[in-house]
């Protein structure tokens, strides 16, 4: 026991689906658990944090943190198991890049808040109670973490070592990362645990997209009959695959549907909005700049398509960023 | 000197939580509180997106179930288009929430809640785990577990993309139709699942129902709750996981309302304290009268033994066997056993895989008729489906051109917040005496909410969601005597 | 109270505009301006990044339309910048704050004038107010 290296998961604000993919190693889990320690699980181990608190600093090989960074408590772990671990990998699309969540930054606090506990319909709240950091029953003190007005990714909280995209990230690039730490065969700090190629050059409708793509009307996803075999973009849907690093296993296009981008940008690229939103533009044909603007204007929700699962990485972002992932 | 107890965080649940534990000079329990921590606004960030994105989207919601999003979602589509999906869709939609239904329930059964039974309460703690499980029922079973697991998850993945995170489910049907190749081992899946389900059963009642001391616990006072029940029935009025009306039973068993999802804001009312973020759920004719049960709560629960306890039986006929063995251990319906949860569980999971193997062997199911085109916006659509953990509402709204404008969800452990509360209150009262408090009692705290195999991130939907389970023992004044946290 | 004097940042193309006028003389009447060899390579990330570092505006001048020296940039980036105008206005952005013209003025004189139009606008609209 002593000698395994002992690895963490945590999560920090995801939903857990990261950690289903990890279950979704099925048997080569039990193998991953002969060759490592987990000490800590939430969703499948009642290991405490006061058994973390105790280690010492570097103590954890490997720290799996998933989810993006929105209140206080999930912060102060960051900051605790990256304290305790040699490496850090941020593990799927949330703690890469913010993840759906992160579309919250286009929203305020303020906002929620009222929707949730004010104004949605079924709501009954008759002195507009909200929730409070701090709240005295009978003199009993009950406490919540503070919600930052802001969803962060985890590089601009902690020092991240690696990168593993994906929503999740699929069990083959798990393995892999999982056997390149046990095996000590590592790349480069800062490196992405995923191919460096776009989504378009793997993507099987490749061979059927036409030489010269000419885009000249926008056609939404449930009002068409889509092609199984042609690229999307070409029959006039939006696909994020050309701003899209490959590595995914094309699940989505693999069902008829298009890609929407949790693999986050290919390398060397800083933000996958704006990289699409050229790559878009470019495949329009249009003449005159009425004929430009009605097939910009037939485009609804740009930006929550474009930024549907790294917001928080946007150059726009509210918040300024300590620094932006490089690759 | 009075004291509290903490416990945090919670573990073997999804998401992030705690409990707080008051305690009075005698060293009773004088009051408990189980607080979910966080919160995620999908309600509000969703609002502008197309709404067709809402099947791309809310599946972020929980990674644990989301198929139950992802469907309530495209049956939210298929309302705000006025549009009856074709037969076929119809199928392989059911025949992948069925599956969903086999691996969630049985994720939640061996991973999440067998180490207290099958390990035991007890146990220490770096056992009480799946590991722990895969030891003491050896790994012929344990193979099983994961080999049903993974091939329903295969399913979900053919039909909508992934596992974690199914997509793209389309107003009015699916996007993909399934070959005869497919069917074979879709087929193969279905057999398998309905073996396993009825040796699941088998290994509860050897396991757990043959150990006096765990039936005890099943039966006992402290893992009580006497509410309102919900869940949605079929015209039978049987369990019904796809589609169905919304019933609710009194207490006493009696039927209380039987109502269209859509009617959902007449019946159901949001509860709001300042000391959590999920919000609490009551039945709103009757008004919010707090958190008490009984003859007098507002309170209902949701989840597979309500499920069973509103339903007038199973929809399949081995399920309808065990469903009467069950109530018939229990000492009739409607059972207020928590701990029953966890049989009732795995009941639903025999009903979903029976289902499917009827769907499997379905000739429309490899149809190529998989879209109904004829949409019609109406601009409001509510879609309904019984989730595992409980029943789940998608309520949009849109302009013109199908913008979502407004966005309404009650989420199924929502639901279960106020009784959960309760719950925990309970256990703690019967096992918590002063502040030297063994951990495995701790343990039996967490067994009471564990039961319900809430789901925090969901519950949480309205901002990002996680539930850590520490329990704080505190003073009067508040002060922190004693914290034990878990992961 | 200090004025408000909205920070405007100008592309322009060098085959359209001020390429008779020396360079550093036109800048000392234009701020934050960057001449580039078509406005075709004018990345949207390039007018993200002038709007992060603080800007109020940015105006990007371009060659007169069937006059690009790299056949059609001009209105290639006319597209980007249609569509990024919806996208701003998701981050509360308002479109108006990027301005595209195609023309042609070799000696540059119209570019203090069309900035200073441009100016009065974005102190209508006050400073960004997300960022």
């Amino acid at each position: 026991m002593a000698n395994k290296p002992k690895v963490a998961i945590y999560w920090l604000g995801a939903c857990a689906g990261c950690d289903e993919a990890i279950v979704d190693l099925n048997e080569a889990i039990l193998q991953v658990v002969e060759t490592v320690e987990i000490v800590l699980w939430p969703l499948a181990m009642d290991f405490k944090y006061d058994r973390i608190e105790a280690m010492g600093d570097e103590e954890i090989t490997l720290s799996i943190l998933t989810g993006s960074v929105r209140n206080s408590d999930h912060e102060e772990m960051a900051r605790l198991l990256r304290k305790k671990s040699k490496l850090v990998l941020a593990f799927g699309a949330c703690a890469c890049f913010g993840g759906t969540a992160g579309l919250a930054n286009f929203k305020t606090r303020e906002d929620i808040f009222n929707w949730v506990y004010r104004d949605a319909p079924t709501v009954v709240n008759p002195e507009t109670k909200f929730p409070q950091t701090e709240t005295r029953i009978n003199g009993k003190i009950l406490t919540l973490p503070e919600f930052y007005d802001h969803v962060y990714t985890l590089n601009q909280i902690i020092d991240v070592d690696f990168y593993l995209p994906g929503c999740p990230p699929p069990p083959d690039l798990i393995a892999n990362a999982v056997n390149a730490v046990v095996s000590g065969d590592l790349p480069p700090k800062g490196s992405t645990l995923a191919p460096r190629s776009a989504l378009c050059d793997t993507c099987s409708r490749n061979k059927k997209k036409p030489s010269r793509m000419e885009i000249r009307q926008i056609k939404r996803i449930h009002e068409v009959e889509a092609d199984p075999d042609s690229c999307f973009l070409a029959q006039g849907i939006i696909c994020l695959g050309p701003a899209t690093r490959s590595g995914c296993g094309e699940t989505c296009i693999k069902t008829n549907i298009p890609c929407r981008g949790c693999f986050g940008p290919p390398p060397g690229v800083v933000g996958a909005g704006p990289k699409y939103l050229s790559a878009l533009t470019s495949l329009i044909k249009a003449e005159t700049d009425e004929d430009i603007r009605e097939i910009i204007d037939s485009i609804d929700d740009p930006a929550g398509y474009f930024y549907r699962f790294t917001e928080p990485t946007s150059i726009l972002g509210r918040k300024m960023p300590g620094k932006q992932m490089e690759e | 000197m009075p004291k509290k107890i903490t416990i945090n965080p919670i573990t073997r649940l999804e998401g992030h939580g705690k409990i707080e534990i008051f305690l009075n000079d005698q060293g009773q329990v004088e009051d408990a509180f189980w607080q979910v921590t966080e919160l995620r606004g999908f309600e509000r960030f969703c609002l502008g997106r197309p709404a067709e994105e809402m099947t791309r989207i809310v599946p972020n919601i929980c990674g644990v179930c989301p198929s139950a999003h992802h469907m309530a979602a495209t049956k939210a589509l298929d309302a705000l288009y006025g549009v009856e999906p074709t037969p076929t869709a119809k199928l392989i939609r059911q025949l992948e929430f069925n599956a969903f239904y086999v691996e969630d329930h049985y994720i939640h059964f061996f991973f999440l809640a067998a180490p207290d039974f099958v390990v035991g309460p007890d146990a220490d703690p770096s056992e009480r785990n799946i590991l722990g499980v895969l030891g003491k029922v050896g790994m012929e079973i344990g193979s099983k577990v994961i080999e049903v697991r993974k091939r329903n998850r295969e399913i979900i993945k053919l039909i909508f993309s992934k596992a974690p995170h199914p997509e793209g489910g389309l107003p009015g049907g699916v996007p993909r139709a399934i070959t005869e190749e497919e069917r074979k081992w879709i087929k193969a899946t279905t057999d398998y699942s309905v073996e396993f389900a009825q040796l699941a059963l088998q290994i509860f009642k050897d396991l757990v129902l043959g150990n006096k001391a765990y039936l005890d616990m099943i039966l006992s006072d402290a893992y009580s709750l006497k509410t309102y029940y919900m869940s949605l029935v079929d015209e039978n009025n049987k369990v019904t996981f796809y589609d169905g009306k919304v019933r609710v039973i009194d207490p006493n068993g009696n039927e209380y309302a039987l109502f269209d999802p859509k009617d959902y804001i007449e019946h159901i009312g949001e509860w709001v304290e300042p000391w959590t973020y999920i919000k609490l759920n009551f039945l709103r004719k009757l008004g919010w009268k707090g958190l008490v049960e009984g003859d007098e709560t507002s309170l209902y629960r949701v989840a597979p033994l309500a499920r069973l306890n509103v339903a007038d039986g199973m929809a399949t006929p081995l399920a309808q066997k065990e469903y009467e063995q069950m109530f018939d251990t229990l000492g009739g319906k409607p059972a207020h056993h928590t701990l029953a949860m966890h049989w009732a569980r795995l009941i639903c999971a025999l009903q979903a895989a029976e289902h499917n193997q009827i769907i499997a062997n379905d000739p429309l199911l490899t149809s190529k008729d998989i879209r109904n085109m004829n949409l019609k916006l109406q601009k409001v659509g509510v879609g309904c489906v019984e989730a595992p953990r409980g029943t789940l509402f998608h309520h949009y709204e849109t302009d013109d051109r199908g913008i979502l404008t407004k966005v309404n969800l009650i989420v199924a452990t929502q639901n279960n917040a106020a009784p959960i509360c309760l719950s925990v209150k309970k256990a703690a009262q019967e096992f918590i005496k002063g502040t030297e408090v063994r951990e495995g009692l701790l343990n039996r705290v967490e067994m009471a909410f564990r039961a319900y195999d809430p789901c925090l991130s969901c519950a949480t939907h309205a901002l990002p969601g996680r539930i850590p389970l520490s329990v704080n023992i505190r003073d009067k004044e508040g002060k922190v005597l004693k914290t034990i946290s878990r992961l | 109270m200090e004025k408000y004097n909205p920070k405007l940042v100008c592309f322009s193309c060098k085959f359209g505009w001020g390429y008779l006028t020396e360079e550093p003389a036109l800048a000392s009447k234009i701020n934050s301006w960057i001449p580039v060899v078509c406005s075709g390579k004018i990345d949207t990330s390039h007018i993200l990044k002038a709007f992060r570092a603080g800007a109020d505006g940015v105006l990007i001048l371009g060659c007169s339309e069937g006059h690009c020296h790299y056949q059609d940039g001009n209105v290639q980036t006319k597209k980007k910048v249609f569509l990024l105008q919806k996208v701003l206005e998701t981050f509360g952005i308002e479109p108006q704050r990027v301005e595209i013209r195609f023309s042609l003025d070799p000696e540059g004189k119209s570019m203090p004038h069309l900035l200073n139009k441009m100016k009065e606008n974005l102190i209508k609209l006050g400073p960004v107010k997300r960022l």
